[in-house]
This record gives C-alpha cells, sequence and structure tokens, in this order.
C-alpha cells in the first residue's frame, strides 16, 4: 500500500470538496490520504501552475493501472487541450469577469481566508492570474471583446463539445472505471457547473451537454459514497469549515 | 471555390529563423502540400511584424493574411479543402487533443531550449536572431525577445524547469505520440490529416537541426516509428520539389535529409 500523505488544499464550498481545481483533482483521484487524518486548509498555497505534473502525479497512484498504452498517451493529449483550451477561460471566468470576480470569487475568498490575509490575498491571486493571461493572450486582451467572446470562448466551447463527444455514452473516459484522466477532466469542470456565476455564459454551454453534467454528478456521487483507505468520509465535511476525516480504528 | 493560385508562407530569413519557428513553418508547408496546394516560401527577416498575431508563419493569398496552423486550417476548410472530413466525432476530438499536446510540449520545450538554455541562447540563438541588423540592433532585439519568451515560460510554469526535466517532458510527449501513431502510416490510418503535418513539422525539424548538444534529437530517434514516419512523409510531399529550391526543405542552411 502506498505511503500515505497529508493533503493541503483549499477547503470545500458551492457543493464540492474543494473549490481549487487541482486541489479536486488530487482528492478525486483517490490518493491516499490516511492515518494522519487531517485534511488542513492552508491559505499560503502557491497560484496553481500547469497541472501536468498533477496529472502525472496521479498515475503513480495507480489510478491509470489498467489503461493501454494508447489510452495512457490520450490521457496526455486530452489534459493538453483542456489545459491550453479551457483552463484559461475558467481562470478568466473566475478570477477576472469583472462581475463573477467581485461578486462570486472574491466574497468566497474573503469570507473563508482568516484576518487580516483576507483582505489583500483574494486581490493579490486575481493580480497573479490577470497577470498569467494577459502573458498568454497579448495585454489588451481585456480591452478586445470581439476576439474574447469570437477567439477565446469559442475555444472553450469546442474544447467542451469535444469532450462530450469523446466521452459520448460511456460512464467513464476509459470503459467502466474511472482514471486519472477523469478526475482531471472532473476538476475542470465541476467548479463550473456548481459555483452560482453571475456572468456564466460558458456555464451554460456546459449545462446544455448533458452527458458532461451527468459525468461530474455521478462522480460527485460515487466519491461521497467511497471511504478513503480505511479513513472514512464524513458527508458534512464538505459543508463545514474545519473539514475532518474518522480515524481508522 | 477553389483556393488562389499561389499562396506563399512568410518565414523569417534562413539565416536568421530559430528552431520552433522552423517547425511551425514546416507543418503550415506539409499541410498546405498534403492539401495538393501550391506553395511558395518567401524569406523575410521582419516577418514577426508583418504577422498579424506576431508569430510566423503566415500565408498571404490574395489580399488576405493568416497565421499560425489552426486559423491556416480553418481558413483552407473554408475554401473547400479539408483533411479531416472523414474522421467521425470522437476521432475529430481526438487529432485537436493531440495537436494540443505538440503545442504544449514540443513546442514549448523548442522555446524553452533556444530562449531559456544558456548555452544554446549564447551560440546559436542570440547570433541567429540579430543576424539581419546592425550592432547594437541585433543584441537589443534578441534580448528584448528573450525577456519576452521568459516571462512567457514563468506564466506557464516552465522557467523552474531544468533542461533534463524539459527533455523528459518531450520524451513523455514522443512516447505517446509514438504510442498513438502504432504500425499506422498515418495518425488516423489511411490518410494524413493536419495532425501528421504538425507533428512531422516538429520531428523532423528536431531531427534534422543542429544544436549544441544532440540529446533532442536522440529523444524523437528513440522511437523507430517516428523517424520512419518522418522519412515517409518527406519522401511522399518534398522529394519531388527538389529542384525548386524555394520549397524544398533540404535547402535551407543547417538541415540535413533524413535519408543520409
Amino acid at each position: 500500500m502506498a505511503a500515505p500523505m497529508e493533503l493541503f488544499c483549499w477547503a470545500g464550498g458551492w457543493g464540492l470538496p474543494s473549490v481549487d481545481p487541482d486541489c479536486l483533482a488530487v482528492l478525486v483521484s483517490g490518493a491516499p490520504l490516511g492515518r494522519r487524518g487531517k485534511k488542513r486548509r492552508r491559505w499560503d498555497l502557491p497560484l496553481p501552475c500547469r497541472i501536468t505534473p498533477v496529472a502525472l502525479a496521479l498515475q503513480k497512484y495507480n489510478a491509470d493501472y489498467d489503461l493501454s498504452a494508447t489510452q495512457g498517451a490520450d490521457t496526455l493529449a486530452f489534459v493538453s487541450l483542456l489545459e491550453e483550451k479551457l483552463l484559461p477561460v475558467l481562470i478568466h471566468i473566475f478570477w477576472v469577469d469583472a462581475k463573477n470576480y467581485v461578486e462570486h470569487t472574491r466574497k468566497w475568498y474573503a469570507e473563508n481566508i482568516p484576518f487580516p490575509l483576507n483582505f489583500f490575498l483574494p486581490n493579490c491571486m486575481h493580480k497573479q492570474h490577470l497577470e498569467r493571461l494577459q502573458l498568454m493572450w497579448g495585454d489588451g486582451y481585456m480591452e478586445d471583446e470581439e476576439k474574447l467572446e469570437k477567439e477565446l470562448y469559442r475555444d472553450a466551447r469546442e474544447c467542451l463539445t469535444l469532450l462530450s463527444q469523446r466521452l459520448g455514452s460511456q460512464k467513464f473516459f476509459f470503459g467502466d472505471s474511472p482514471a486519472s484522466l477523469d478526475a482531471f477532466v472532473f476538476s475542470r469542470l465541476a467548479p463550473l457547473l456548481k459555483a452560482k456565476l453571475p456572468n456564466g455564459k460558458l456555464q451554460q454551454h456546459l449545462k446544455s451537454l448533458q452527458n458532461l453534467c451527468n459525468y461530474c454528478t455521478s462522480i460527485l456521487t460515487r466519491w461521497r459514497r467511497t471511504p478513503t483507505n480505511g479513513a472514512t468520509s464524513c458527508c458534512q465535511c464538505w459543508w463545514g469549515w474545519q473539514p475532518c476525516w474518522a480515524m481508522p480504528s | 471555390m477553389s483556393l488562389v493560385a499561389e499562396a506563399f508562407v512568410t518565414q523569417l530569413a534562413e539565416e536568421q529563423i530559430l528552431l520552433s519557428d522552423n517547425a511551425s513553418s514546416l507543418a503550415v508547408q506539409a499541410f498546405l502540400q498534403m492539401c495538393n496546394l501550391p506553395v511558395r516560401v518567401v524569406c523575410r527577416a521582419n516577418a514577426e511584424y508583418m504577422s498579424p498575431s506576431g508569430k510566423v508563419p503566415f500565408i498571404h493569398v490574395g489580399n488576405q493574411v493568416v497565421s499560425e496552423l489552426g486559423p491556416i486550417v480553418q481558413f483552407v476548410k473554408a475554401k473547400g479543402h479539408s483533411l479531416s472530413d472523414g474522421l467521425d466525432e470522437v476521432q475529430k476530438a481526438e487529432m485537436k487533443a493531440y495537436m494540443e499536446l505538440v503545442n504544449n510540449m514540443l513546442l514549448t520545450a523548442e522555446l524553452y531550449l533556444q530562449w531559456c538554455d544558456d548555452v544554446t541562447v549564447e551560440e546559436i540563438t542570440h547570433p541567429r536572431y540579430g543576424s539581419p541588423y546592425p550592432w547594437p540592433l541585433n543584441r537589443i532585439l534578441s534580448y528584448q525577445k528573450q525577456w519576452e519568451v521568459r516571462r512567457k515560460m514563468k506564466a506557464i510554469g516552465w522557467a523552474g524547469k531544468t533542461l533534463e526535466q524539459v527533455l523528459e517532458d518531450v520524451d513523455q510527449c514522443c512516447q505517446a505520440l509514438s504510442q498513438r501513431l502504432g504500425t499506422q502510416p498515418y495518425f488516423f490510418n489511411k490518410q494524413p490529416t493536419e495532425l501528421d503535418a504538425l507533428v512531422f513539422g516538429h520531428l523532423f525539424t528536431i531531427l534534422t537541426t543542429q544544436l549544441t548538444t544532440d540529446e533532442l534529437s536522440e529523444k524523437v530517434k528513440n522511437y523507430s516509428n517516428l523517424t520512419a514516419f518522418c522519412r515517409r512523409i518527406e519522401q511522399q510531399y518534398f522529394e519531388g520539389h527538389d529542384k525548386d529550391s524555394s520549397t524544398t526543405v533540404a535547402a535551407r542552411s543547417a538541415k540535413r535529409s533524413l535519408l543520409r
């Protein structure tokens, strides 16, 4: 059995075990969170950089044991697709779009980060995300509404549609058992699906793809029911601000 | 509606062009050859500034200018030529995903090697990039470009990587491509698609460009089906144009054919 590890992650919210996509991917992957127990909140988590290292790390916990070589290659390809086309737009929706950031994201983080960090940490994260997007898309991308709508949102919508077509009517991307790609896709889609965003253009497109919505719901339900390495998860943990695991006897 | 008879691919001048731009340019040329569209390669020192997106290559067809492979594929499709019409929805999704894999890993690794690896920067990149310009403009422009690329690398989390880690990423990417290709002639069996053009552009350039070390090309050579794939596409789409120096791949400086 793999050595248990202590996980530092952002707390849960919006009906999810964690609001941060990278933390969510690790949580639902079934990576061993063992006897040490506490899934602790940390306010000084570094800004998540590219998920590829996390996706590859997930594979080391045997999430992909049953996959063929081609399916492993497909995993890497779809992770790249999500990172290039969907993730930047998600960052824009949650952290840069004025309405969403002020009324939703900043509000949540300010309420959940202790004093005095809650006064400046959300803004700091907002600036880091904005700078990252400006480097990727050009400094003036916010002013060019047409480019934003036509190219960037269009690419993100196309990415969601491609995921939906690839998933089809299957339960998971590679048959009946979940793999690391499922954890990764879920971690990107679930916040978009569950958060109550004032400006939810991409959210509406996701909700129109019924198989992806059912997919996210079934993974959430499955995660709720599955004990992790002997530690029993407590359903109330997602709602309260003191997440805990029942210690194995 | 047929495409205008002459489209030309504009890229940086032959002594100036770098690994990543060469790969992107070759991918576009391969794509247009696969579509059976005549193409003329034109080299300009200021191609980056002429491009609408700031990136090379771009095609100039009639009075329209389109840059980068993705928009060029869309443009050519709008004119009635497409390589991926025969694919079903699942295959199209996979094709797009693998194209992003190549952009995400191979292209970024090429950029890292040429702008963030100090030895390569000093010996190859700075001399080549600034070669059309007099001193001090040559140094100013290349430092400016280096600063820009390093900022982008930092934004995407690659600045902290070592060369060994980058080569490891290239190896994983090649492994994924090799597994997907298998023993088929092309990625989607019988006919080439834009994915084949993109993969050929990058792999052929890596295999045939002389750098300070051979480590990058050795990673690709580990996969025999990938080198065979490159050889097959070179023979089928480029060998016939050997006499025409404006389109031949072998005419470029610091290049050698895979057949030698």
